[in-house]
């Protein structure tokens, strides 16, 4: 017969730290990732083999609150707490809804979808183009990084295993004169990974460019975005000149490189990156959200 | 009953006990003394058994194989080349070895990493590509058949053509993705093996275990339990399962439950054959059909299974709707050590028609000609002959409509609407298809006639109830419904009094297969007749019972070797509208409306068949655009159903259908099949109005987003 | 030992607390209305109540649900919601092979509950995680709609 399996499900946030101190354990939020990751055949428990920590209940991981410009988002929070709450801007929420299917996004946390750190994630292309920071917790105190730092890999992150995801924190500047999107390229409307993914992020002065952003998924190990490419744009104006565009777009030629699989091709996926990319630069106007 | 017309719906008869969720399937059962059975199964494609290694076993648990058979070790379907448990040759990747047995699953599932396997392997064949160029080698061609005009005429009608039109098309996998996924149990009892699961055809079943078992006709008894969907995929699969637990349950004289997991399921188990179809059409100057030669070449997978009746479907329908002047054909179900391909509702009609429609669009395309148009020239009429030298016997209402839809969808409106918005908008574009359909109905030829031989059976009980005592599964195509008031109807008895228990070996006479789109036509007929006899003899208070047995309708004789005869008693009948929206930077499309006219004799019941209607399309319409399954040295890519990609409620548009009256004799009250019909003309209206979107011709289904961005990619190329 | 309340009774399981929520409703419970046809979340026949909300509970380890409210099919099954949607579902003809079905009600349910009023299109999403291969959604799709009509008023919370 199988071992024992422990569990441990802490009233506060402390004791899961002193406990994650002690002991190397499998970290559970809403489980849509772990469970699948470990299933077992029908019938079977998942197999689990380090000690397993629930999270999901914690009230102080599941607040949503603004520290002055800054965006702060319990990183337990589900989908469907998002989707309700106020404060979360509008393309994110839009990003939310093609997550799977209500039941999903009734369990599913933000913070586990950064910590799955899938390149089919569908939070983290916008988490990217935000600069979305992230707050890790541990004994030792509080550790903030960039989202592009924390995710090196397909379900790889630098988390020490004393640690857990506290927050996301949105910076100040996505509210003045941004717009952004997220765009899904699924296999169907609902219930789909991402074949590819989206994110776009400009900030305008007039017709001029002050900032602008992007950020590819499922195209790579982890999401493709390069600021040195960005960077080229900075200043210009819009709509952009064709050779600008066709600049940015054989930029990022070279540097996507996506796979095939059971899903899509290489090809398909590197197309559409770049169609999604040429369209959203080609746009004669951005609307702030 | 006294419903004004049949077609007047009535509640499902089953319906309680599904919407609350406490009508048991075979999953839900648990019965004394019983143990799960799991497979190992095979990791390579194709090769031969060295050795076999299984690992000590703790008390309880055994090992099931080969040499428990009673009798010999194959799965009685048609051909006897699907071993119940592979001992010698194995011949594809998944192909079942042995059982173990015992009461928990995980010690069964660690037990099963531990089985050792020494092979010899051998070169397989993977791909219809490859199985076509050795199609002369030995074993590789598992059937083939040819027919139609002699090839001589052809070719002097070829030198004089105009032009000589040639293409290929391609179509995928498609799997049926039944929401409850197989599952089978053996009940070990001194005296019988009871086997109850998810199932369509209990008579295939109860013969594949008189076989294997090498026993008696009473040692074995079957019984449906509530099928969790089934759509052809438990036509001949639940056979092989079947002889698996009972084998395992004689020989461990324990009940053995065995249930797939959803990713077995989908790797496993019988999908719908990949085909290849060559079209080679002669045209005059103006793009008139002067004569066609079409070769049908099906992925058989493993074994041969059902695949060469399949093929006979596929053949029979390869000149679709149409008068074809001069038509040939000739296909070949061919050999790959891949997952066997089987029944799925259609039975290679979706193929021919898929094929059939796409190349009569392109034909019409060289004909300058609105491809609606250009189709309803070749439309078979009342009369006309089929490709078999049959006939076309009964009325056909398809101009009707057709013309009905082109006033619905306002056709040529909405074209010229669609080039103006695809004209200014660059993203996205928008097209407008059409299908035209039939389906045989009932087994081709005199299979009902000479293998099937169907009887069934009224009971009549003291207090005056009466049931029905068939074997054919309701597998939520809602036949309990349509039978049991076809009955009611016929004795004048309220709809409550008639009852149609899950059907058993041990009480229920052979009426055939639930396949098809037989049950309705044939069955209902002989249930129809039967309750005319009852309602003669009726006697108060008395037991009576009623037997019927099938009687051939008068037509022309079919000949399987000659390809010759009336291949059908009857056909339904299908035109399909589809519009779309492409989007041309991700190659995504949407269904944005979808019309239906069908034509299956007189409806039993109006809810029952829109059901029929909506869940068939939907499979229909996804087969074209949406569903796909692919395998890579032998192994299926997509082992989950989101990979596969099924239609969500999100991507199904509702559907405007209409059915048109027209009663068939031989069918009771008037009604034919319907079952298969609905889905057959799903994937080639979305493909035409794919192809209308873009001005871009395919040849092949599912035509993914990859395949449109691919081809956006290359005519980007060729335009520069 | 992880306790919780199922259909309204406090109830204990000693199951490892990665078990599945499913497995245990089925096999510790014999409630067999919660069915499986994935067990990855991607067909929703599994589909429960935690706290009122929906989800699946193939993919629920037991141990998370300590003093949580589950609910399955049984347990709405006396509800006058539970009979609306039972009418509605039978007019409207929603229901085939019947397995997805309760997981579809419970989608429902849960739809109406939260938005007693919803357009097709959220009908369209509310059961989208929820596959159903024999109807093709759309007399489920009528089934809801016709649900919220008759059942006009009852949806909503107290
Ligand atoms: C059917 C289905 C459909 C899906 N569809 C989508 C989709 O469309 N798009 C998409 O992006 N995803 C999808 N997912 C994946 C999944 O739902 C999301 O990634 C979700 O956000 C994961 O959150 P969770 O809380 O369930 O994570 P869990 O499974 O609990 O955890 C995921 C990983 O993160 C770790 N972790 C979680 N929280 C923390 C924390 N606070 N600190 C440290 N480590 C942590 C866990 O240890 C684990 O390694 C789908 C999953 C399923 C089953
Ligand atoms: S069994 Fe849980 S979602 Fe399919
Ligand atoms: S009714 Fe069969 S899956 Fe929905």
């Amino acid at each position: 017969m199988a071992e024992k399996i422990i569990a441990y499900r802490f009233d506060q946030v402390d004791q899961t730290l002193s406990q994650l101190n002690k002991e190397d354990c499998t970290i559970i939020a809403g489980g849509t990732d772990v469970m699948v990751l470990y299933k077992s055949r029908r019938g079977v428990p998942p197999k689990i083999t380090k000690p397993i920590v629930f999270i999901d209940h914690l009230n102080e991981l599941k607040q949503v609150y603004k520290k002055g410009k800054d965006l702060h988002i319990g990183a337990c929070c589900t989908y469907s707490d998002l989707l309700n709450d106020p404060l979360i801007p509008t393309p994110l929420k839009n990003a939310i809804k093609t997550i799977a299917a209500p039941a999903i996004r009734n369990r599913g946390t933000l913070g586990g979808n950064i910590c799955n750190a899938s390149p089919a994630g569908d939070t983290l292309p916008l988490l990217y183009v935000y600069n979305a920071k992230l707050v890790l917790r541990s004994v030792s105190g509080v550790r903030i990084v960039a989202i592009s730092d924390f995710i090196q890999g397909v379900r790889r992150v630098d988390r020490k295993s004393n640690e857990i995801l506290a927050e996301i924190i949105l910076p100040s500047e996505l509210e003045e004169g941004a717009y952004a999107v997220f765009e899904k390229v699924g296999n169907r409307n609902a219930d789909a990974i991402a074949k590819v993914g989206f994110a776009g992020y400009i900030r305008t002065n007039g017709e001029v460019i002050k900032d602008i952003r992007f950020a590819f998924g499922a195209v790579g190990p982890t999401m493709v975005r390069s600021v040195d490419i960005e960077k080229k744009l900075i200043g210009k104006t819009i709509p952009l000149a064709g050779a600008d565009i066709a600049q940015v777009l054989s930029a990022f030629d070279k540097i996507i490189k996506p796979i095939d699989d059971q899903r899509s091709t290489a090809r398909y996926r590197k197309t559409v990156a770049l169609n999604l990319l040429r369209y959203f630069l080609s746009r004669k106007q951005y609307q702030h959200n | 009953m006294n419903l004004k017309d049949i077609s007047t719906s009535v509640p499902k008869k089953d319906h309680k006990g599904k919407v609350s969720g406490q009508l048991a399937y075979i999953s839900d059962l648990k019965v004394e003394n019983m143990v799960f059975g799991v497979l190992y199964r095979s990791p390579i494609a194709y090769g031969k058994i060295k050795s076999i290694q299984v690992p000590d076993l703790p008390l309880g648990y055994e090992v099931v194989g080969a040499e428990d058979i009673p009798g010999p070790n194959y799965v009685k379907i048609i051909k006897e080349d699907q071993p119940i448990f592979a001992n010698e040759w194995v011949n594809y990747i998944g192909e079942p070895i042995l059982m173990l047995v015992g009461k928990d699953l995980d010690i069964l599932y660690g037990l099963l990493e531990k089985v050792k396997i020494e092979w010899e392997e051998y070169q397989a064949i993977f791909t219809l590509e490859e199985a076509i160029k050795q199609k002369a080698a030995p074993g590789v061609t598992m059937a083939n058949y040819e027919f139609g005009e002699s090839l001589e005429i052809i070719s002097a009608i070829e030198q004089g053509a105009h032009q000589i039109i040639e293409e290929e098309y391609d179509t995928g996998y498609q799997e049926h993705v039944y929401l409850e996924p197989q599952g089978m149990l053996a009940i070990y009892k001194d005296d019988e093996i009871v086997v109850q699961g998810s199932m369509q055809c209990l008579y295939y079943i109860k013969n594949a275990l008189i076989t294997a078992l090498d026993c008696g006709d009473d040692d074995v008894r079957v019984v449906q339990s509530p099928t969790g969907g089934g759509f052809g995929g438990k036509e001949e699969f639940p056979s092989m399962m079947a002889c698996h637990v009972a084998v395992a349950a004689k020989a461990v004289k324990k009940s053995v439950m065995l249930v797939f997991d959803r990713s077995e399921d989908m790797v496993v188990t019988t999908k719908r054959h990949p085909a290849k179809l060559k079209y080679r059409t002669a045209l005059d100057k103006e793009g008139n059909i002067l004569s066609m030669c079409v070769e049908v070449y099906l992925d058989g997978g493993a074994n041969v299974g059902l695949s060469s009746v399949v093929l006979q479907r596929a053949l029979l329908n390869s000149a679709g709707v149409y008068k074809i002047p001069h038509f040939h054909a000739k296909g070949y179900v061919l050999k790959t050590h891949t997952v066997p391909n089987g029944a799925f509702r259609g039975f290679g009609a979706p193929q021919s028609f898929a094929g059939i429609e796409s190349h009569i669009g392109h034909l019409s395309k060289r004909a300058n000609i609105d491809p609606l148009e250009y189709k309803r020239k070749y439309l078979v009429k009342q009369g006309d002959p089929t490709i078999t030298k049959g006939n076309f016997r009964d009325p056909i209402l398809m101009e009707e409509m057709i013309e009905d839809l082109l006033n619905t969808t306002d056709y040529k409106k909405k074209k010229v609407e669609f080039q103006t918005f695809n004209h200014h908008n660059q993203r996205y574009k928008k097209g407008i298809g059409t299908s035209l359909f039939l389906h045989g109905c009932g087994f081709t030829g005199s299979g009902e006639r000479d293998h099937i031989k169907a009887t069934v059976k009224l009971f009549k009980s003291k207090d005056d109830l009466v049931s029905l005592k068939i074997s054919n599964s309701d597998m939520g195509q809602g036949i309990y419904t349509t039978l049991s008031k076809i009955v009611a109807k016929e004795l004048d008895l309220p709809y409550e009094k008639v009852s149609y228990p899950y059907p058993d070996t041990k009480e229920v006479p052979d009426s055939g297969p639930t396949v098809a789109s037989r049950t309705t036509m044939i069955v209902g007929k002989l249930l129809e007749r039967a309750a005319k006899k009852l309602k003669a003899q009726w006697q108060n208070g008395v037991e009576q019972e009623v037997t019927e047995n099938y009687v051939h309708r008068e037509m022309i004789p079919w000949n399987e070797l000659t390809f010759t005869g009336d291949a059908y008693p009857a056909y339904s009948w299908g035109v399909n509208f589809v519009e779309v929206e492409v989007d041309t930077l991700t190659g995504n499309v949407k269904l944005e409306n979808v019309y239906a006219n069908y034509e299956v004799g007189k409806v039993i019941d109006d809810r029952v068949m829109k059901g029929q209607i909506d869940g068939g399309l939907a499979q229909g319409l996804a087969y074209g655009y949406l569903e796909k399954m692919t395998s890579k040295e032998g192994r299926i890519q997509q082992k989950s159903i989101t990979d596969y990609g099924p239609p969500t409620s999100m991507d199904v548009v509702s559907i405007q259908s209409k059915v048109f009256d027209n009663p068939y004799a031989d069918g009771p009250y008037g009604a034919k099949g319907a079952g298969e019909l609905t889905l057959i003309g799903g994937a080639p209206a979305v493909q035409a109005a794919i192809e209308d979107a873009l001005q871009t011709p395919f040849q092949q289904i599912p035509i993914t987003p990859e395949v449109i961005i691919e081809s956006l990619w290359l005519r980007e190329g060729e335009e520069g | 030992m992880i306790t919780f309340t199922l259909n309204g009774r406090k109830v204990e399981t000693d199951a490892p607390p990665s078990a599945r929520l499913l497995d245990v409703i089925r096999d510790e419970y014999l409630l067999i209305g919660t069915k499986e046809g994935c067990g990855e979340g991607e067909c929703g026949a599994c589909s429960i109540f935690v706290n009122n909300l929906l989800q699946n509970s193939c993919l629920i380890p037991i141990g998370s649900i300590e003093g949580a409210e589950i609910v399955t099919i049984e347990g709405i099954m006396e509800s006058d919601q539970f009979k609306i949607l039972d009418e509605s579902y039978s007019e409207a003809g929603g229901v085939q092979c019947g397995y997805c079905i309760p997981g579809m009600v419970m989608a429902s349910a849960a739809l109406l509950a939260q938005n007693p009023h919803p357009s097709e299109a959220e009908i369209r999403e509310g059961i989208s995680g929820n596959l159903c291969r024999c109807t093709g959604y759309n007399m489920i799709v009528d089934a809801i709609n016709l649900a919220a009509k008759k059942g006009d008023g009852l949806w909503q919370k107290k």
